[in-house]
């Protein structure tokens, strides 16, 4: 059974670079927690800290209430999966799930039991014999689970282990991990840039810009109510208003729009974000009396995006391209062409309201 | 957990040995201390002995001994000083020669659609088999005083010996390292860019000189950096070839072997030392830019010639192997024949050799290169495995040490070996041992970074995926590590068996009246007026040399990993 792995004040420079700069976390056992951040954020770094492949410049790293900075990879039974699987070329998958447990001298019996458990569990029985270069990127990447789970590890941490497979075996292999992780009750640690999967995947997630935890919560937390702008551009999908506080609304351009919460706002300049599927479409008839007029934006359609379930479009509000989303059936309804006239409504609740300046990102 | 119902929890009992782990941390600084300590003491101790001898008085180190006596001798001389000279000019001529040659063939082998080009690519390669001794043998056979061409043919009383016979043996034997530099240049670079060149209206000739030489010149300048090192160096060839004409290697043995001026000795090898040092010291540096010239999307696809380039470089690459062909056969059919060229019927009379060593020779040369092959791959990739990705904390100084013995010339090493090792105490001095390690350690250099280049093709991950499941340092290396290192490993012992089986300067001074050595016999059977002899030995090495390439490629074949360029590589 997994124990708890704590994150004490820990940092790493790499000369004057600071690559992870003074984070804390507690992770509980059993949990299903991802480092998520873009490239260059420190959490690859962070991950081979916790696997003993990196030394700590300061801080410490407890597992189970014990100090665990100086011990070796080897004595830390941390089962650890690589972006590039990292199978043994030279070894079958049975060699490769068995390295492990040869390493520990298990006798070759528990070993061919191990083995074949692993196998069922990996959905690879049959394959036993078989060189990872025989395998196809999804198999080999389940060898690499295999082979870290074979030797009970106390924790399992993968480092973007879907990142280099299509799409489709992408998500067939979340719910392979996400399975296996709740089956063994294992403490599962996923270090990945796509917010997708963090979200799809995780009890918690941290996400992590410049060598630090920008937001530590559920997926639905970081989504709902990320922290800062950059967690609302990263997470998801947000459109940016950059505007200036007048009289209980928000002045960008000509317009001055209500935006709920600003009055407990200090600063004078304001960024808003609002998700595409946040801003509702209007039926050019409606004329809603309880809708807030200023809160109305008469525009038309400039690119169409169909996304399968969700249609995207992009509109253009004041010199800026900005994103509502419409449902597929809605989009059929109303037989949107490029350059159409729509009326959009911006909810005052939706908005989310910054005061440190957002970097676009799309 | 789900798994624990089937009764796995026994697992738990089973750990990575503690006791193990705690050797473990010693492996890494062990080793690197070990081969610190062995290029210390089999390089530079060695070096520190010349250097002493040169520079103080009696060769005992203290201030007041301090003198540059032997220096000013040296310089004084007008016999001695003309051999820097005639070093000079040999090598720069070579050098001149052969990177002109191997830049034209290498650019016929990657630029043009002539046809046979394995012929041609195998062919160039071949001098790598023999002793860099077996040019001068057939050159004096075919024009020396009594050759087949001059005496008999033209009947001319003009012979090869001297300057123009070393640089002739010297180009002869010097084209495969070239090439092999000048190939990998040119067929790094993009050739889409001279195609650009010429869609953009750029004549073949400007686009020759404005965009394929430049793209090249790293590579060129790195070749001729090697030929010149490798001339300047060499002794096999000018000392059966140079007659009076004396060069710094084979003067370092005159005044050793024949004046027992052990001193002068080490002061040519101080001078000789300097510009090979500062061709290596240049090549280092060129190779290292000439990294950022190679384009990771060059295209091996090349539009057909036209015919008349074709027909150039096909009548040039003939030429060029032809030569190298003649000299092998030669040689090789020299030592069938029974008195070359008046007496042309065949005969094994040469096979029996005259002097005291002949066959165990042979023997001693074999069973000596496959030791040095087997420690010689294996040191070397160990070192590289430490060195490149363990990263202990002397690596930079034992890259350095690692690098060095390249720049040393295998002669000057012999001496320094002599010096710092003929003492009883140092129980393997006059064994064969003494030679093994001395070939070890002299090509050390190409063993280390073939091993290194090799290494960083591989995926850390793995390695660490190894440590990860509790893989201490010996059973990483060997289970996983050293398997896919299969290839380099067999390229490695093929380059140390055949230099081993092959070299003549780096031993001539440690074979005794016990040791002897199958290409150093060559020398003494040709001193000694067999040269039809000597011939027959340089074709048993050749003959072993190519059996020992038979075998391997055999062998690669067999366990299915591809040795492709095993020759290309050394």
């Amino acid at each position: 059974m997994s124990k708890k792995l704590i994150l004490e004040n820990v940092s790493k420079h790499f000369g004057s670079l600071v690559a992870v700069n003074n984070v804390s976390l507690e992770i509980e056992p059993a949990e299903f927690l991802c480092f998520l951040g873009p490239s260059g954020c420190g959490k690859t770094t962070l991950l081979r800290m916790i696997t003993g492949f990196e030394e700590i410049t300061s801080g410490k790293i407890l597992y189970d209430g014990a100090v665990i900075n100086n011990v070796i990879p080897q004595k830390r039974e941390f089962g650890i999966v690589f972006q590039s699987y990292a199978l043994f070329p030279n070894m079958t998958v049975s060699q490769n799930i068995a390295f492990g447990l040869k390493m520990r001298k298990v006798p070759q019996k528990r070993i061919d039991e191990r083995v074949k458990e692993i196998l069922g569990l990996i959905g690879l029985v049959g394959w036993e014999d078989h060189y990872p270069s025989q395998l196809s990127g999804g198999q080999q990447q389940r060898v690499a689970l295999g082979r870290a789970i074979a030797i009970k590890p106390k924790i399992l941490l993968l480092d973007e282990p879907l990142s280099a497979l299509d799409a489709k075996i992408r998500i067939r292999l979340r719910t392979v991990i996400k399975r296996l992780q709740e089956d063994l009750g294992i403490t599962l640690i996923y270090v990945t840039h796509d917010q997708e999967e963090a979200l799809a995947l995780a009890d918690r997630v941290v996400v992590m810009r410049d060598g630090e935890f920008r937001q530590i919560g559920s997926p639905w937390e970081i989504y709902k109510r990320p922290k800062t702008s950059f967690i609302a551009g990263f997470v998801g999908t947000s459109n940016f208003i950059a505007g200036k506080k007048e009289n209980g609304r928000v002045r960008f351009g000509s317009r001055k729009i209500a935006v709920s919460g600003i009055e407990s706002i200090e600063s004078e300049t304001v960024y808003l974000a609002i998700r595409p599927e946040n801003i509702d479409m209007l039926l050019s008839e409606d004329l809603p009396e309880d809708l807030i007029p200023e809160n109305i934006i008469e525009t038309h359609v400039e690119v169409i995006n169909f996304l399968g379930a969700v249609v995207r479009i992009t509109f253009m509000l004041e010199d800026e391209e900005m994103l509502v989303d419409i449902s597929e059936k809605e989009f059929g309804r109303r037989n949107l062409k490029r350059r159409d006239p729509i009326r959009l409504y911006f909810p005052p609740g939706a908005f989310h309201i910054y005061t440190e300046r957002f970097r676009k990102l799309i | 957990m789900a798994s624990n119902s089937n009764g796995s929890d026994v697992l738990g009992r089973y750990q990575v040995s503690p006791l193990r782990m705690e050797i473990d941390r010693f492996v890494i600084p062990a080793v690197t201390i070990f081969i610190a300590l062995l290029l210390s003491f089999f390089m530079l101790f060695p070096l520190s002995a010349i250097l002493k001898l040169s520079f103080f008085k009696g060769g005992e180190f203290a201030l007041s001994n301090f003198t540059l006596d032997n220096f000013q001798k040296y310089f004084t001389t007008g016999y001695t000083l003309r051999a820097l000279w005639h070093s000079l000019y040999v090598a720069f001529t070579t050098t001149i020669i052969v990177t002109v040659i191997t830049f034209f063939f290498a650019y016929g082998m990657t630029r043009t659609t002539i046809a046979g080009k394995a012929f041609f690519r195998n062919i160039i390669m071949m001098p790598l088999v023999a002793p860099s001794i077996v040019q001068a043998l057939a050159l004096i056979y075919l024009f020396g005083r009594n050759g087949l061409i001059t005496a008999h043919l033209f009947q001319t009383d003009w012979s090869i010996y001297g300057p123009t016979g070393i640089i002739v043996s010297e180009v002869l034997y010097c084209l495969p390292h070239s090439y092999v530099i000048l190939y990998t240049t040119l067929s790094a670079v993009d050739i889409r860019l001279d195609e650009a060149a010429e869609s953009l209206g750029a004549t073949p000739f400007k686009v020759f000189t404005r965009i394929t030489l430049p793209s090249a010149k790293y590579g060129i300048f790195s070749a001729a950096a090697l030929t010149f090192n490798l001339t300047i160096t060499d002794f096999g060839n000018p000392v059966v070839i140079g007659g009076d004409y004396n060069v710094l290697a084979t003067e370092i043995y005159a005044q050793v072997t024949n004046l027992y001026r052990f001193d002068l000795g080490a002061t040519i090898s101080i001078i000789l030392l300097v510009p090979s040092l500062m061709a290596f010291v240049l090549n280092y540096y060129i190779s290292r830019k000439s990294f950022s010239m190679i384009s990771g999307a060059a295209k091996p696809v090349i539009p057909p010639s036209r015919p008349l380039k074709k027909f150039g470089y096909t009548t040039f690459c003939s030429l060029i192997a032809l030569s190298i062909i003649v000299i092998f056969v030669t040689v090789v059919f020299g030592s069938f024949v029974k008195v070359w060229p008046y007496d042309w019927s065949l005969t094994l009379q040469h096979y029996q050799f005259p002097s005291i060593a002949g066959y165990s020779a042979l023997w001693t040369s074999v069973w000596v290169s496959l030791v040095v092959g087997i420690a010689g791959a294996f040191l070397t990739l160990v070192a590289g495995y430490v060195m490149e990705t363990r990263k202990p904390f002397l690596k930079q100084f034992v890259y350095l040490l690692s690098v060095m013995p390249a720049a040393i010339p295998g002669l000057v090493m012999g001496l320094g070996y002599i010096l710092a090792f003929n003492k009883p105490h140092y129980f393997f001095y006059g064994t064969p041992w003494i030679i093994v390690i001395n070939i070890i350690i002299c090509n050390f250099t190409l063993g280390i970074l073939s091993s290194i280049s090799n290494l960083r093709n591989i995926d850390p991950s793995v390695e660490e995926a190894s440590i990860s499941l509790g893989g201490d340092t010996f059973r990483t290396f060997f289970k996983i590590i050293f398997p896919l290192s299969r290839v380099a490993f067999f390229q490695n012992f093929l380059y140390f068996f055949m230099r081993s089986m092959t070299t003549i300067s780096a031993v001539i001074f440690l074979v005794s009246a016990t040791v002897h050595l199958a290409a150093i016999e060559i020398i003494m059977l040709d001193n000694d007026g067999w040269t039809a002899s000597a011939n027959a030995m340089c074709t048993c090495i050749i003959l072993i040399v190519l059996a020992m390439l038979g075998v391997l490629k055999i062998v690669s074949l067999k366990t299915g990993g591809g040795m492709k360029g095993l020759t290309a590589e050394v």
